[in-house]
C-alpha cells in the first residue's frame, strides 16, 4: 500500500507538528519524514512493476463533497475580497462540475495508476519537498508571527506534500481536478500567508488564473465523458477518434496555466512575495512541474500531430520570451521565477515532441531543475533572512560578506548552465534529439531556435546576476567568516550533494570517453583554492582607473522592453493559447 | 634568466601619458606609430594599460592635476620599466618654465631614463629615444622603483606585498606637510 | 598535436599581424613577434589584484586548450562548443571578480557577444549533422560537398568570425579605445601571458569550423581557411566598430536568418 503511505504520512506529520513547539523537535520531525518518504520513494523507484488498483466508491463520493465545499470556499473568497474574476470563475466551475456529475455514469470508479513517470515524480516530490520543509522550520522561525501560525505554515506544507503525492497517482480526470484545485487552494493560502495587502492581492491573482486552468480541465472532462464515456486518463489516451485531440488540447491548456506560461506568468511572479519555502516548493520544484508532467502523460498521443507541434512551438517561444523578460527584473526571486517559467516552457516543448528519446530528456530536465531551483531559492531565503537583501542591486560585492551563500548560488547557477551537470546534459541531448527529428518534421526548427536562443539568454541572465556577487576588492584583508546556521546549511549541502550524485548517475548511464573529458574543467575549477599559496609571492596592485584613486563600480545592465512591445507579446501568446484549443477542434 | 633578458627589447609595450602638455608631442608620438614611421616593426604596441607596458612615454610639464595620476600610473607599471620624457616641457618645463601651474619637468617626481628633446619632438627623435631606452631596459633589475614625491607605502600583510597605496593623494601629502 | 596548439596559434597570430601591416603599407613586426611578447611577459615582475582573478584566467586558458584538444581528437561538435562556452564563462567570472569598472564592462560585453555568436555556431553544427548524419568531427571530416549544400551557413560563419577573434566591425569586446582592454585589463606579466595565449587558441577554434567545411578534402579546407583569414583581415582594416546592440541586431537579422534559410533548404 505504497500509495497510502505517501498520502498519509505527511498528513499525520501535519497534524503532529501543530503541537510541537520546540524548533529542534520540529526539525527532527521533518527530517524523519524526509528520510522515511525518500526511502519509500527510492524503494518504489528501483522496483520495476507498475501498480494499478481501484479505489472504493466511497472515495469518489467524499471527493465530490470536498470539491463542492472547495468551490464554495473560492466563491466566498471572491465575495469577501470583492474580486469579480474569482467569484465569476468559481460560479462557472461549480456549474460545470455539477453538470459533469450529472453526466457521469453511476457505475464508474476511479483508480490509482503508478507508472514510471509517477515513480520519478515521487522521488522528486518527496526528497526535494522534505528538504524544503526541513529548511522551512528554521526559516519561519525568523518571521514575526505567533507560534501557532508558524506551525500552521509547516502543517500546510506537509498537507501540500501529500496532495502532490496523490496528484501524480490518480487516474481519474475528476480526482485530478480536485487535487489540481487543492494545489490552487494551497497556493492561495500560502501566498497570502503574511497577511499584508500585497500578499492578498497576489494570492487572489494566483487564484483566478489557476481557476482558469481548473475550468479548462472541467471542459476537457466534459468532452471526455460525452465522447468517450469515461473519465479515466488511461482509457482516454488509448481510445481514438476525432475528439481525442480536442480533449487533450483542453487538458494541455491547463498545463500551460499551471506552468505559468505567457500570458499567465503574472501569478507566478506575484507569488514571489510569499515566504521563500513556498516559492521553492510550490513555484519551482513541485507544483509547477505538473505542467510537463501532464504533457508527458499525453506525449504518446501528441507525437507527430499538429497539436503536438503547436504545443511544442508554444513552449519554445515561452522559453525565449521568459528568459528575455527576466533580464529586466531586479528582485532576485522574480529573476528565478522567470527562469523557472522559461525552463518549464522548454520541458513542455520537448515533451510535446512525443518520441521516447525526448520523454527521457524531459524527465532528466525535471529532476535536475527541481534540485537546482530549490537550491537557488533556499539560498535566496538565507540571503533574505540573514543578510536582509532581496534585490540584486544590494548584492554587490556579496562575496566579501557572505562567501558561503555566494558559493551555493554560483554552484546553483553553474548546475543550470554548465557541463557535466544534468540540466546542461538535458539541453545537449535535446539539441541532438530535435536535430534528429528535423528531417521528418521541419517545423521543429522553431523549437531548435527556441532552445538555442533561450539557453543563451538564460546563460546571459545567470551570469549577469553572478556579476553583482563576485566583485572582490583585494585579498589583503581576509574575507569575513559568514555564520550560516545549521538549519539553513544542511538543506543546502544535501541538495548540492544530490545534484552531484544525480549527475554522476546520469554519466554512468551514458558511455564514451568524451563525457569524462567534460569533468576535467570542473575538477580544475574546484582545485583552485589549492593554488592560492603559490600566488602569494606576487605583488598586489591597484585596479586600473586611469590613474584615479577613487574606486568605481560598474552598474548592472537591464533590458527593459517598452510597454507597447510587452502588450503585443502578451496578445500574441494569448492568441497562441486559444489556438491550442482550435487546433484541437480541427484535428 | 639571461636568455629571457634579451627578449625585453624585442617587444616593448608603450604607455603614453599626457601630463598637461599642449598635445604637440602627443601628435608626434601617434604619428610615429602610423604607417609612415611605423614603430610597430620593433614590436611596439601602444597599450593603454600600465599593467601591460614597459615604457612610460610622458609628455608635458607636470600640472597640478596630473601629478597624482602620473604617480599612480607610474606605480602600476610592473618592473623592469623605463621612463622616456618626450619634449622639452617634460625635461625642463619648456616654454612654461617658472609658471605658477606647472612643475618644471617630471624628473622631480619619477626617475627618468631617456630625455627626448624638441618642441615639438619629431618621430625620428622619438624612435631614436625608444631604441636607446630599449638598451637601458635590457639591463634593468626587477626591484620596485619608487617615485620621488607623493610616495605612499608598500605594505607587507602576512606573506603578501601590497602596492595598492604606493601613490599618495595630493591632499593627503599636503596635509602631512602642514602637520 | 594538441600540445603544439598554442605554438600553432602563435604562428597564425604572427602571420596575421604581418598581414595587417602589409595591407596598411607598412613593414610590420617580425613573424615570431608573439613569442617575443611571450618571453618578455615572463620576465616582468607580475602584479595581480587577487589570487582568484588570476587563477580563473589560467583556468580559462586551460579549458580552451582542452577544447582545442577535443577538436583535434575528433569528438562531438556540440561538446566542443559547450566546452568553449565553459571557458568563456570562466573568463567572464574572472572579469567580474575584481572591482574594476573596465573589467566589468568587458565581461558584460563578452556575455552579450556570446548571445550573438553562440546560436550561429550551434546552427552550423546542426547543419553539419543534417548533412553528414553525425555530430562527431571525425565523421564530419569524411563527408563531402558541404560548401555546395551549406553556402549560407558558411556566410553566416564568416559573419561571426570577427566577433570571436576580436576584429572590426565586431570588436566591441576588446574595444581598446573605449574600455582599455576589457576583461584583460587587470592582468599583467606572467598571467597576461595566459590570456594572450588563450587568444591564439580562439583563432584555432574558430578557423577549425571553417576548415570543417572542406569535408574530406584537406586542400579545400586549407584554401577556405586562408581565404577566410584574408577576408577577415581585409574587413578589419576597412571597417569601423559597431555598437554592441547593433552587433546583436546584425547577427540576429543577418546571420541567423541565413542559417535558418539554409537549414530549411536542407530539410525540405
Amino acid at each position: 500500500m505504497a500509495a497510502l503511505t505517501f498520502i498519509l504520512i505527511p498528513l499525520i506529520a501535519a497534524s503532529v507538528i501543530l503541537f510541537v513547539q520546540n524548533i529542534l523537535y520540529q526539525q527532527l520531525l521533518s527530517g524523519l519524514v524526509l528520510i522515511v518518504l525518500s526511502f519509500f520513494a527510492f524503494l518504489l523507484f528501483t522496483s520495476s512493476e507498475s501498480l494499478i488498483f481501484a479505489l472504493p466508491h466511497l472515495v469518489d463520493i467524499a471527493v465530490i463533497f470536498a470539491d463542492i465545499i472547495l468551490l464554495f470556499y473560492f466563491i466566498h473568497q471572491g465575495r469577501v475580497y470583492n474580486d469579480n474574476k474569482v467569484l465569476g470563475l468559481g460560479i462557472l466551475q461549480l456549474i460545470l462540475y455539477g453538470w459533469i456529475e450529472m453526466l457521469l455514469p453511476s457505475s464508474s470508479t476511479s483508480s490509482i495508476v503508478i507508472d514510471e513517470l509517477s515513480k520519478m515524480m515521487f522521488v522528486i516530490i518527496n526528497t526535494v519537498g522534505g528538504i524544503i520543509i526541513f529548511y522551512a522550520v528554521k526559516y519561519i522561525s525568523y518571521e514575526k508571527m505567533d507560534g501557532f501560525r508558524k506551525r500552521l505554515f509547516l502543517a500546510y506544507l506537509f498537507i501540500f506534500l501529500s496532495i502532490m503525492n496523490a496528484l501524480v497517482m490518480v487516474n481519474s480526470i475528476l480526482l485530478f481536478f480536485f487535487l489540481f484545485e487543492m494545489t490552487t487552494l494551497a497556493s492561495y493560502l500560502l501566498i497570502g500567508f503574511r497577511k499584508d495587502e500585497l500578499s492578498q492581492k497576489n494570492a487572489l491573482r494566483a487564484l483566478w488564473m489557476n481557476q482558469i486552468g481548473g475550468m479548462v480541465i472541467l471542459l476537457g472532462a466534459v468532452v471526455t465523458i460525452t465522447m468517450f464515456d469515461t473519465v479515466a486518463f488511461d482509457q482516454l489516451l488509448s481510445s481514438s477518434g476525432g475528439y481525442l485531440l480536442f480533449a487533450v488540447a483542453l487538458l494541455s491548456m491547463a498545463a500551460f496555466v499551471k506552468g505559468a506560461a505567457m500570458p499567465f506568468d503574472g501569478w507566478l511572479l506575484g507569488a514571489m512575495v510569499a515566504p521563500t519555502p513556498v516559492s521553492a516548493m510550490l513555484h519551482s520544484a513541485t507544483m509547477v512541474k505538473i505542467a510537463p508532467y501532464m504533457i508527458l502523460k499525453f506525449a504518446p498521443v501528441l507525437a507527430g500531430t499538429l497539436l503536438g507541434g503547436i504545443v511544442s512551438v508554444y513552449g519554445a517561444l515561452v522559453f525565449v520570451a521568459a528568459s528575455y523578460f527576466a533580464l529586466s527584473k531586479e528582485i532576485f526571486k522574480e529573476i528565478l521565477g522567470y527562469s523557472t517559467i522559461a525552463l518549464l516552457g522548454l520541458m513542455v516543448s520537448l515533451a510535446a515532441i512525443g518520441t521516447q528519446a525526448s520523454q527521457k530528456i524531459v524527465i532528466v530536465l525535471i529532476l535536475f531543475h527541481a534540485f537546482s531551483k530549490a537550491l537557488l531559492f533556499l539560498t535566496t531565503g538565507v540571503l533574505e533572512k540573514e543578510h536582509h537583501m532581496k534585490s540584486i542591486e544590494s548584492m554587490k560585492g556579496l562575496v566579501q560578506r557572505a562567501p558561503k551563500s555566494v558559493a551555493f548560488l554560483i554552484f546553483g547557477f553553474m548546475t543550470l548552465v554548465l557541463p557535466p551537470f544534468g540540466l546542461f546534459m538535458g539541453k545537449l541531448f535535446a539539441l541532438q534529439a530535435v536535430s534528429g527529428n528535423m528531417m521528418r518534421s521541419p517545423w521543429q526548427i522553431i523549437v531548435l531556435l527556441g532552445v538555442i536562443i533561450g539557453s543563451v539568454l538564460l546563460s546571459l541572465l545567470y551570469f549577469k546576476v553572478v556579476s553583482a556577487l563576485l566583485a572582490k576588492e583585494s585579498d589583503i584583508k581576509s574575507t569575513e567568516r559568514e555564520s550560516l546556521p545549521a538549519g539553513f546549511a544542511l538543506p543546502l549541502i544535501l541538495l548540492s550533494a544530490m545534484i552531484v550524485s544525480a549527475s554522476v548517475w546520469l554519466f554512468k548511464t551514458q558511455s564514451g570517453l568524451p563525457l569524462y573529458y567534460l569533468l576535467i574543467p570542473v575538477a580544475l575549477l574546484l582545485l583552485i583554492p589549492w593554488f592560492y599559496r603559490k600566488i602569494e609571492g606576487f605583488d598586489r596592485a591597484k585596479e586600473y582607473h586611469c590613474g584615479e584613486k577613487e574606486t568605481f563600480d560598474a552598474a548592472l545592465f537591464y533590458f527593459d522592453t517598452t510597454a507597447l512591445v510587452k502588450r503585443r507579446i502578451y496578445w500574441f501568446f494569448g492568441l497562441l493559447f486559444v489556438a491550442v484549443a482550435l487546433v484541437g477542434v480541427i484535428s | 634568466m639571461k636568455f629571457l633578458k634579451k627578449f625585453r627589447k624585442k617587444a616593448p609595450w608603450i604607455l603614453h601619458y599626457n601630463a598637461g602638455s599642449c598635445n604637440g608631442c602627443d601628435i608626434e608620438i601617434l604619428a610615429s606609430l602610423s604607417p609612415k614611421f611605423d614603430l610597430e616593426r620593433f614590436g611596439v604596441i601602444n597599450t593603454g594599460n600600465p599593467k601591460q607596458s614597459d615604457i612610460f612615454l610622458v609628455t608635458g610639464p607636470v600640472t597640478y592635476r596630473s601629478r597624482e595620476r602620473l604617480i599612480e600610473l607610474y606605480t602600476q607599471i610592473p618592473e623592469p620599466k623605463v621612463v622616456i620624457a618626450v619634449g622639452s616641457c617634460t625635461a625642463t618645463g619648456g616654454v612654461f618654465r617658472g609658471m605658477y601651474n606647472v612643475e618644471d619637468g617630471i624628473d622631480q617626481y619619477i626617475p627618468v631614463d631617456v630625455y627626448v628633446p624638441g618642441c615639438a619632438s619629431s618621430p625620428q627623435l622619438i624612435i631614436d629615444g625608444v631604441v636607446k631606452a630599449l638598451e637601458i631596459l635590457e639591463n634593468k633589475s626587477k626591484e620596485i622603483e619608487k617615485p620621488f614625491k607623493l610616495f605612499g607605502e608598500i605594505k607587507q600583510v602576512g606573506k603578501l606585498t601590497s602596492r595598492r597605496d604606493m601613490a599618495k593623494k595630493i591632499k593627503e601629502a599636503e596635509d602631512e606637510d602642514k602637520s | 598535436m594538441t600540445l603544439l596548439a598554442p605554438i600553432l596559434g602563435g604562428l597564425i597570430y604572427g602571420v596575421e599581424r604581418v598581414l595587417r601591416a602589409r595591407m596598411q603599407r607598412r613593414q610590420g613586426p617580425p613573424l615570431l613577434q608573439p613569442f617575443y611578447d611571450m618571453f618578455k611577459l615572463m620576465e616582468k615582475r607580475t602584479l595581480i589584484i587577487h589570487a582568484m582573478h588570476v587563477l580563473l584566467g589560467v583556468l580559462h586558458f586551460l579549458i580552451l586548450w582542452l577544447t582545442v584538444g577535443a577538436i583535434f581528437f575528433g569528438w562531438n561538435l556540440l561538446y566542443v562548443i559547450f566546452l568553449h562556452l565553459f571557458a568563456l564563462i570562466v573568463l567572464v567570472m574572472a572579469g567580474y571578480s575584481v572591482r574594476s569598472v573596465y573589467s566589468h564592462l568587458g565581461a558584460n560585453r563578452e556575455l552579450l557577444a556570446m548571445v550573438a555568436y553562440e546560436p550561429v555556431l550551434i546552427l552550423v553544427a546542426v547543419g553539419f549533422f543534417l548533412q553528414s548524419g553525425s555530430f562527431e568531427i571525425s565523421k564530419i571530416m569524411q563527408g563531402e560537398g558541404y560548401l555546395m549544400q551549406m553556402p549560407l551557413l558558411f556566410m553566416a560563419l564568416l559573419m561571426i568570425i570577427p566577433i570571436k577573434v576580436k576584429k572590426s566591425p565586431f570588436d566591441v569586446v576588446e574595444a581598446h579605445q573605449e574600455i582599455v582592454g576589457g576583461v584583460e585589463v587587470e592582468y599583467s606579466g606572467l598571467f597576461y601571458e595566459f590570456i594572450y595565449m588563450a587568444r591564439f587558441l580562439e583563432y584555432i577554434f574558430i578557423y577549425s569550423f571553417v576548415f570543417l567545411f572542406g569535408g574530406s578534402s584537406v586542400w579545400l579546407g586549407l584554401v577556405l581557411v586562408v581565404a577566410a583569414f584574408f577576408l577577415v583581415n581585409l574587413v578589419d582594416n576597412a571597417t569601423a566598430r559597431v555598437r554592441t546592440a547593433d552587433m546583436i541586431k546584425i547577427v540576429y537579422v543577418g546571420a541567423i536568418t541565413l542559417c535558418v534559410i539554409n537549414l530549411l533548404w536542407i530539410v525540405l
